[in-house]
């Protein structure tokens, strides 16, 4: 108890979560197997990468030529073969490969599935069901197994059956919130070509699949060691993604109306968004009344909090144009630094209130900025085969099980020797003779 | 492709009317959650589809910020927007933790729980006396979580944060939006909804830690961290080249064709991620020879800038001739990606939405039917559920004291009387809905 007093809490608990000593700690999954079957898939991918960077033993089966989504990368740029896209989703897994489609291969499938805990896909619904190693027949061999498909329109109701690919941005157009990010025409009669509906820049929608994905298996995992029952579990990454929207169905069931897109304001909270300044970009809020009187003080504006002193006159697009304004006026008089001394100045030293400011980051700044690295937020990985890489670490510092990155990624095939011998006891006669079948 | 009776025999499995005569992965676990507006609070709600028994403290009162928060001050009979749909299956409770009665409260209820989610300042609760080093040593089970923009400590920890802060720091503001534009905003609290859903991996995992070894822990939860990790190739692609990645409108520079098309009577997105698609696409596009042309034959080739711009250019041209239904009849057809840009008025007559349960219709014994985004993964034995939304302030806190902490009906109001606990303050978002009879929707209501 003596100690609590002595040290701070940011001191304790840097010295209890510090990713330096994750490798040090247990890991949460580490009794847990993973086959992963994901293909053209990101969402798959990602869903066993947080598996297997809390330790999960992740094997990674691919088609004896790769999956096509070791091409995902920007204008066809390649590291060592294999794609930036994939090769920052391959972390910690086992990569063997093994063709599904052929009655050998669903053989071998059917005899590691039965000893894993969980499956993930993200084929057409139906597609590992109609080669015999679907959920069905899985379950037959191993009841506790949890088997995770992937897929925009999932595995029923109307659209489940139409035959479409998944693909990220698709994706995101279903989910709902494409139409609610992007600019307004300033001219509605004369749009440019930029004020549309806008995707998120990175695969928001395929990386919230995962995400959903992630957290139904460990649920049901959960369930299973209650219960010793596994599960089928199905994932549309559109779904997924549109859960997150802030609001949408209710407000069409009251006001017959779609939430209109309004770029960088928001229409629940004035002022949130983005100021042009100076030197680049401020981001500034005060929305609760007690925060917008303090923004109006600090840029000397008692004027703007009269006119309009409540949330409801700051919720309307017009009003927050004017506002935009006449903030902007200030803004643009600072440059980033000076305008976030002067917020944090008024927050420190007068207190009433709290306005928020913070800095439009370009990505290069993000991954030169030092407080990334100091948390090992991001993290320099001396990988076996592709040798020195940068890789994101996963947002959680934990005090007993942290998860953590070993490798980044495999070439296809690379732990076929190994996999098969350690599961089957096979050794190189073995594989040749599968490989001559183009089996593997 | 499928075997004739797959698509039955999976409505069947995971038939969504039949939610409620199964169990629930986590009707064993209960969270006790101190949080305002979202980051903090989808985490429980998330996990509170599964089944966990959901504590939401608020300040007796005004109660979350978030029940001012709904779209240009629109109310729905009563309550916001932004509240109402993250409150979901909450039992709403009031305790003013700067008490020391309410403190010893908080702490009764941390003591009979699982988790601990919270989203303050690094260091509030500690100071308060109700953090991790206290609870730990009163329940040393208990799975601790905080959430905030930069963690509880290293050189940012001063700065306060918000969604839009985490999009910006992270800069995923940067790389979303069309290059002669600003860095865009998502039109979503994306770190907050994003963040919390990823905090609920990290409090899961540790369950499952918990299964194994009996042992609780911390988890320290930053969201731009979280936008970070997800933003896919972009720090191996700097790292590698040495250039910056910048925005590119609606084309996805890592994947041809993938890209948002006008087509006679709407916007589509149209991708083509794999070989066998590509050539869905060009022969959907009376095209077949596309897919042997050396510019487009292979998906790396395709992927470079000029051809590239190429093909966009042809599979834009062939989409304005286009009707969607012609687009998605094709796409269909031929196995390759295409969805319109959708909105809430398309996902409201969905209806495989409604029968997958994401269109979701909920029976709230005070709001009546609300629709609402609901169940994201289907789960064949444990499904997921909604059965009220966000209420007034305070409204459970006789049935939530009484219940788990056996408190008197004498020392609730000995409580109220000097305000560790209350209900609503009488404005709008915090009290009832005028028609409320005053006993819709309260547990334990006394005649």
């Amino acid at each position: 108890m003596t100690e609590q007093k002595e040290i701070s809490w940011g001191d304790w608990i840097k010295a209890h979560d510090d990713p330096a000593d994750n490798r040090k700690k247990p890991e949460a999954l580490d009794h847990i197997t993973v086959l992963d079957c994901s293909y053209a898939n990101i969402a798959g991918c990602f869903a066993t990468s947080v598996l297997s960077e809390f330790g999960a033993e992740v094997i990674r089966i691919e088609p004896p030529e790769g999956d096509p989504a070791r091409t995902f990368t920007p204008w066809g740029l390649t590291h060592k073969d294999t794609g930036l896209g994939y090769l920052n989703e391959g972390r910690n897994k086992f990569h063997i490969t093994l063709d599904l489609s052929k009655p050998e291969g669903q053989d071998i499938f059917k005899k590691l599935a039965k000893n894993v805990d969980i499956v993930v896909e993200t084929y057409k619904p139906g597609q590992m069901d109609e080669w015999g190693i679907g959920y069905r027949d899985l379950q037959k061999l191993n009841p506790g197994i949890i088997y995770c498909a992937i897929y925009t329109y999932g595995q029923f109701g109307p659209k489940a059956s139409c035959g479409k690919a998944d693909v990220d941005i698709v994706d995101q157009a279903y989910s709902g919130i494409t139409a609610v990010t992007g600019e307004l025409p300033d001219d509605p009669d004369n749009p440019k070509p930029s004020e549309v509906p806008t995707k998120q820049g990175n695969w928001m929608g395929w990386y919230a699949g995962g995400g959903w994905a992630a957290t139904a298996i460990l649920a049901a995992l959960h369930f299973r060691n209650l219960t010793g029952k596994g599960q089928f579990i199905d994932v549309s990454p559109a779904e997924a993604f549109g859960r997150c929207i802030n609001y949408g169905l209710t407000y069409y069931q009251e006001f017959k109306e779609v939430i209109p897109r309004v770029g960088n304001y928001d229409v629940g909270v004035f002022p949130y968004t983005y100021f042009k300044c100076k030197d680049g970009f401020a981001f500034l809020s005060g929305f609760s009344d007690i925060n917008w009187k303090a923004l109006c003080t600090i840029i000397n504006r008692p004027d703007l909090q009269q006119q309009y002193p409540t949330i409801f006159d700051r919720l309307n697009l017009d009003n927050m144009k004017v506002m935009y304004k006449e903030i902007e006026k200030w803004t643009m008089e600072h440059t980033y630094d000076e305008i976030y001394e002067a917020v944090m100045d008024y927050n420190k030293n007068i207190g009433e209130g709290v306005v928020v400011p913070g800095r439009i980051s370009a990505p290069m700044e993000t991954m030169k900025a030092e407080n990334w690295w100091v948390r090992m937020t991001f993290e320099k990985i001396d990988d076996p085969y592709y040798d020195e890489l940068v890789i994101a670490n996963q947002p959680w510092k934990m005090t007993e099980s942290p998860p953590r990155v070993k490798w980044v990624c495999r070439p296809v095939g690379a732990d076929n020797e190994y996999v098969y011998n350690v599961k089957f006891g096979w050794g190189p006669e073995q594989l040749k003779e599968l490989k001559e079948k183009g089996v593997i | 492709m499928a075997k004739p009776d797959y698509f039955k025999w999976a409505e069947e499995l995971l038939d969504p009317a039949k939610t409620f005569e199964k169990p629930e992965a986590l009707a064993d676990i209960k969270i006790v959650e101190l949080c305002t507006l979202i980051l903090g609070p989808s985490l429980p709600s998330y996990l509170s589809e599964f089944g966990a028994t959901v504590f939401k403290v608020e300040l007796p009162g005004m109660g979350d910020t978030m029940r001012s928060l709904t779209p240009f001050a629109k109310f729905f009979k009563g309550a916001a927007l932004g509240w109402q749909k993250e409150a979901r299956n909450k039992y709403h409770i009031t305790i003013d933790v700067h008490a020391e009665e309410g403190k010893e409260l908080f702490k009764e209820l941390v003591k009979r729980s699982d988790v601990v989610v919270e989203n303050l300042r690094a260091g509030t609760m500690d100071r308060w006396g109700i953090g991790y080093r206290q609870l730990k040593e009163i329940n040393p089970r208990i799975i601790y979580i905080a959430l905030n923009g930069f963690g509880q400590w290293g050189p940012y920890l001063e700065r306060p944060s918000y969604d839009a802060i985490a999009q910006s720091e992270s800069g995923m503001a940067w790389i979303t939006g069309f290059p002669d534009k600003l860095p865009l905003k998502s039109g979503i609290w994306l770190a907050d909804y994003y963040g919390g859903l990823m905090g609920a991996v990290g409090v899961l995992a540790a369950l499952t830690y918990r299964d194994k070894t009996g042992k609780g822990q911390y988890i320290e939860f930053s969201q731009a961290e979280n936008l970070i990790r997800a933003m896919d190739w972009t720090w191996l692609y700097q790292h590698l080249t040495g250039k910056q990645r910048e925005r590119y409108g609606n084309r996805d520079v890592s994947i041809c064709p993938a890209d948002i098309f006008h087509c006679k009577d709407e916007l589509v997105a149209i991708a083509a991620a794999t070989d066998e698609q590509f050539k869905g696409l060009c022969q959907a596009m009376g095209r077949p020879e596309l897919a042997e042309d050396p510019r487009f034959s292979t998906h790396l080739e395709r992927l470079k800038e000029e051809n590239a711009v190429e093909l966009l250019k042809i599979v834009a041209s062939w989409a304005s001739e286009k009707t969607y239904e012609e687009i998605d009849k094709l796409a269909c057809e031929y196995g390759f990606a295409a969805n319109k840009v959708s909105n809430s008025k398309d996902h409201f007559y969905d209806e495989h939405l409604r029968k997958r349960n994401f269109t979701y219709v909920v029976n709230d014994p005070i709001y009546g039917e609300v629709t609402i985004e609901g169940i994201a993964p289907k789960l064949s034995e444990t499904p997921g559920r909604i059965r009220w939304l966000g209420k007034p302030v305070g409204l459970d806190n006789e049935y939530v004291f009484k219940r788990f902490l056996g408190l008197k009906t004498s020392k609730i109001k000995e409580l109220q009387e000097k305000k560790v606990i209350g209900k609503w303050a009488d404005q709008i978002g915090r009290k009832p809905p005028e028609d409320w009879d005053g006993k819709r929707g309260v547990i334990l209501f006394n005649k």
